[in-house]
């Protein structure tokens, strides 16, 4: 049990991934600074950002709505992501102790902190937070079956085995899954779909600053909203590790091939980065078209190119 | 000795399977004398034969397969009963929700009219245990037929909306039983008996495909899967909450899946082209039962699509042959039995606090309903499949059991993919709609005029928390206990693909629950703030809300969404409303005929009277 609780608080759990992911929202905002031209914060921002939240600013509460669920939904949603995490993570260090979650089940937790949101800003009764929280679901919608798609796909170049263990250990025994036509499809499509699980712009509809003032967000602030900046940090490992897994025949720890793993992992991130600071904001219609029609279409056509051994 | 022992022990279950039977139907012929008046009397009467029939039933479980033909009865083959692990499972499950919405209505309908519901209740309970043991093709059908007899008288006629979906039901399921005859006459001619258990033959020539066919037209019509499904959500509209919980939303499904399980892996032996069938049926009962659902206004018709929309779960595990598809396709029917009629409860609780049906008019009802808000959340994540609880358990199952089906050779294991791809996006659509339920009814912004609605009465709130405690305790002990312990025994045992470590993780939730309580408290939650709402500096107005029931427009706009939707309201899509205007249209044609002229009558006398003598000749 202890050591199930140590994965899960610690390591590979909340505290490694949570530190991870926010040195990589850090070199994602560097990164974008270096785009606009700007300097960048320092390396330590993310963590004087949530700490500044977590202790000092004021939290305050909806006076309509639901506030208990209000403040239980980042809970949930920090547990969804870290639970997550914890199941991407365990494969890739390689680590077996019969506490495994497969994709179904991984495929399934990464939807828990979007649910989250959602349920977090319809209890707070703001009118901005519902329609951030609309936007929130129907691009859930969207991105899911194509999402699973590329699951499935990968489920098929691994010859039906669904357990993140063996489908980096088929990669690791021949060659990345990335290496044919269909891998780099589904690598294409699989980018998008993480660019919208993280609320990455083009996708961004949900929280739109400009727009409807971070809308699922607008009403929090405090702890509760220090919880959610720790998930969007996790999230932010968890995904393109999960992609790394998934297409890019993980991660291998031995001498030199560490700085392969670290590579793989900030290259994914940085193709994040540079397609958001590359994009404007899509209309919540045109995501729902981009990925229902598009993007189902490539994937579906990479499975049929991974069905013929292409 | 050991010969001795089974006899007795065959005996005891077979007089605690009649006696079950006969109480409730007695009980229930016997309270059709007293008047509705004492209804609270009736109410407890029924209660306490519901639980001594549950008591005996649940006295059946793991007696182990028997077949026997009650002697007091005397007429022999007709009469022949089965009990195997199969039919405990259902009486159980059939017991236990009898007594829990027993216990519910017992409140929630004062006030309400409907003609002896205690004595249609018992007999519907009756009938349904008699189906699920019966082994006589038409002692089941018999069974059977009744149960669409009694939920016609179920619903309340209120007005004249509600008589047409009784109506509407009746013919339907009505319809499909005379169906299901067709398909026992022609087994019948096929194997010459009429005992469930001693029929097995394949479906390869085409009558055999037409039995095959007509006995699956009434499992799809009680359960309610596409295209016979559009009785559901009409029901659920008009019906009284307890009547949807009792029979779309459990006893239905649990007896229309039981004999589609029954015709699935003993009567017949499918053939690929009908697994094809049954796997496009099923991904299609699951997206447009859904798609309809995302667009509907009214919570309790919500509900009813949705109790659509999963049995294509159901069939979908029935349909891939495997060991565990079939053990995911029970699992998930009990499950939907469970959170479905748990939200159909919930919606009840809404209705008998405040008397309106549309989610426009609700809102924020969470603070001052927090018992029902809280067994609705957990049916409502159960139903969208949010791990740790059982919808999911069940689901996880079924995705594993099409992953697998994928390796075999076949044109429908080559599709895996599709059937697996619209899984899931059922559910995720199942998922927005429950944010529309849910947020819609409980969270947002409450109106004035629901300031002063109270919680429901204990009596009303316990059923529905014990079935929430069910829920949640069928996900958390899903791989370890809950599977290996009721599906197991009726399907064989089978070892799970995937991993999911329901129980551990359960308990990491519990842990992240009690850290987050740790962290609000830490931090001071006393001094916490509240607030009013910013809205970029406006004033809130009533029209500068956004309600839920508008969140899904976006679909509508696109164009083959708008066109499907549009035709669907205008009723293309039902089968009844189909064959109503087919039966119309021939009925004209028949009509032209009546010309009311002497010797037009009797030249169609006499052709007909030609006609049959060159058939008789």
């Amino acid at each position: 049990m202890a050591v199930y609780l140590f994965y899960f608080l610690v390591f590979p759990g909340l505290i490694f991934a949570a530190v991870t992911g926010a040195f990589l929202s850090w070199f994602d905002r560097k990164i974008t600074a270096r785009v606009q031209f700007r300097k960048g914060p320092p390396l330590l921002q993310p963590f004087y950002d949530f700490f500044k939240l977590l202790l000092v600013k004021e939290t305050i509460l909806p006076k309509q709505g639901s506030p208990f669920i209000f403040l239980a939904a980042p809970v949930f949603a920090l547990f969804g992501a870290t639970m997550s995490a914890v199941f991407i993570l365990l494969p890739l260090f390689n680590i077996k102790s019969g506490f495994s979650g497969d994709l179904l089940v991984i495929f399934y937790l990464l939807t828990i902190p979007s649910f989250s949101y959602v349920a977090g800003s319809l209890a707070s009764g703001n009118p901005l937070a519902s329609v951030g929280g609309s936007r929130e679901m129907k691009l859930i919608i969207s991105y899911e079956m194509t999402f699973l798609l590329v699951i499935a796909g990968v489920i098929m170049k691994s010859s039906q085995n669904f357990d993140l263990y063996s489908v980096i250990s088929a990669q690791q025994v021949s060659s990345p899954f990335i290496g044919s036509i269909s891998g780099v499809l589904l690598f294409i499509v699989a980018v998008f779909c993480i660019q919208a699980k993280l609320g990455l712009v083009p996708f961004d509809m949900a929280e739109a600053e400009t727009e409807i003032n971070s809308g699922a967000f607008i009403e929090y602030s405090g702890v509760p909203y220090a919880l959610i900046k720790l998930t969007k940090y996790i999230m932010f490992l968890a995904l393109p590790a999960f992609l790394t897994g998934l297409l890019l025949n993980g991660f291998n720890l031995h001498g030199i091939n560490i700085l392969w793993a670290v590579l793989k992992l900030t290259g994914v991130v940085l193709l994040l980065t540079l397609i958001r600071n590359t994009n404007p904001r899509l209309k919540i219609k045109q995501a729902v078209s981009f990925f229902m029609i598009w993007m189902n279409l490539i994937a579906v056509i990479a499975i049929v190119l991974a069905y013929f051994g292409y | 000795m050991s010969e001795l022992i089974n006899l007795i022990s065959a005996n005891a279950a077979m007089a605690k399977t009649e006696y079950a039977i006969i109480i409730t139907l007695a009980a229930g012929l016997v309270l059709f004398v007293i008047p509705d008046r004492a209804r609270t009397f009736k109410g407890i009467t029924a209660l306490t034969v519901a639980v001594a029939a549950a008591i005996l039933t649940a006295g059946l479980y793991s007696s182990g397969p028997q077949r026997f033909i009650p002697e007091l009865w005397n007429a022999g083959k007709y009469l022949s009963l089965r009990i195997d692990n199969l039919s405990t499972l259902i009486l159980f499950f059939v017991s236990l929700f009898s007594v829990l919405i027993l216990l519910y209505s017992i409140v929630y309908l004062k006030g309400r009219i409907i003609k002896n519901f205690y004595s249609w209740f018992l007999l519907t309970l009756g009938c349904s245990y008699g189906a699920a043991v019966a082994d006589n093709l038409l002692l089941f059908l018999t069974f059977w037929g009744i149960l669409g007899l009694t939920l016609y008288k179920l619903i309340e006629a209120k007005n004249e909306e509600s008589s047409a979906t009784a109506k509407k039901s009746l013919i339907l399921i009505g319809a499909s039983d005379s169906i299901m005859i067709i398909g026992i006459a022609i087994l019948w001619r096929l194997s010459g008996t009429l005992n469930m258990s001693e029929i097995q033959i394949s479906t390869g020539s085409p009558l055999t495909a037409v039995a095959f066919l007509a006995l699956l037209a009434g499992s799809f019509t009680k359960a309610g899967a596409f295209p016979f499904h559009t009785w559901v959500p009409d029901y659920a509209m008009n019906a009284p909450a307890v009547s949807s919980a009792y029979l779309p939303a459990s006893l239905d499904k649990l007896l229309g899946i039981y004999f589609l399980a029954r015709i699935l892996n003993g009567m017949f032996i499918t053939g690929e082209w009908l697994t094809l069938l049954l796997l496009i049926l099923g991904v299609s009962t699951i997206i447009t039962a859904v798609m309809m659902a995302l667009i509907q206004h009214d919570y309790k018709k919500l509900l009813g699509y949705h109790a659509v929309s999963q049995v294509g779960y159901m069939v979908l595990g029935m349909s891939l042959g495997s060991v565990i598809g079939v053990a995911a396709g029970l699992f998930h029917m009990i499950n939907h039995a469970l959170y479905k009629s748990g939200l159909f409860l919930s919606a009840g609780a809404i209705e008998f606090r405040t008397g309106k049906s549309q989610i426009d008019d609700l809102g924020g009802l969470s603070r001052t309903m927090p018992v029902t808000f809280a067994a609705a959340l957990v049916f409502a994540m159960s139903i969208s499949g949010i791990p740790p609880l059982n919808g999911f358990a069940s689901k996880w199952m079924i995705y594993q059991a099409i992953i697998d089906f994928g390796s075999g050779a076949g044109l429908a294991n080559k599709l895996w993919v599709v059937w697996l791809g619209l899984a899931v996006l059922g559910s995720a659509l199942t998922l927005a709609s429950f944010i529309k339920f849910i947020g819609g009814v409980f969270l947002g912004r409450r109106r004035n005029e629901l300031d002063k609605v109270k919680e429901v009465p204990a009596l009303m709130w316990i059923p529905l928390s014990l079935l929430a405690l069910t829920c949640i305790a069928f996900g958390v002990f899903a791989t370890k206990v809950v599977v290996p312990g009721l599906f197991m025994p009726v399907t064989g045992t089978f070892a799970f693909t995937g991993f999911w470590n329901s129980g551990l993780v359960s308990l990491l939730v519990i842990v992240s629950i009690l850290a987050g309580a740790l962290i609000y408290l830490a931090t001071g939650i006393k001094k916490f703030r509240t607030s009013d709402s910013f809205i970029g500096g406006e004033k809130f107005h009533e029209q500068t809300a956004y309600p839920t029931p508008e969140f899904y427009k976006t679909f509508g706009e696109f164009r083959f969404l708008s066109a499907m939707y549009r035709k669907a309201n205008e009723k293309w899509f039902d089968i009844y409303d189909l064959s109503r205007q087919a039966v119309l249209w021939f009925s004209h044609k028949l009509s032209l005929g009546h010309t009311g002229i002497l010797s037009g009558y009797i030249i169609w006398v006499l052709a007909g009277l030609a006609i049959l003598l060159l058939i008789m000749i």
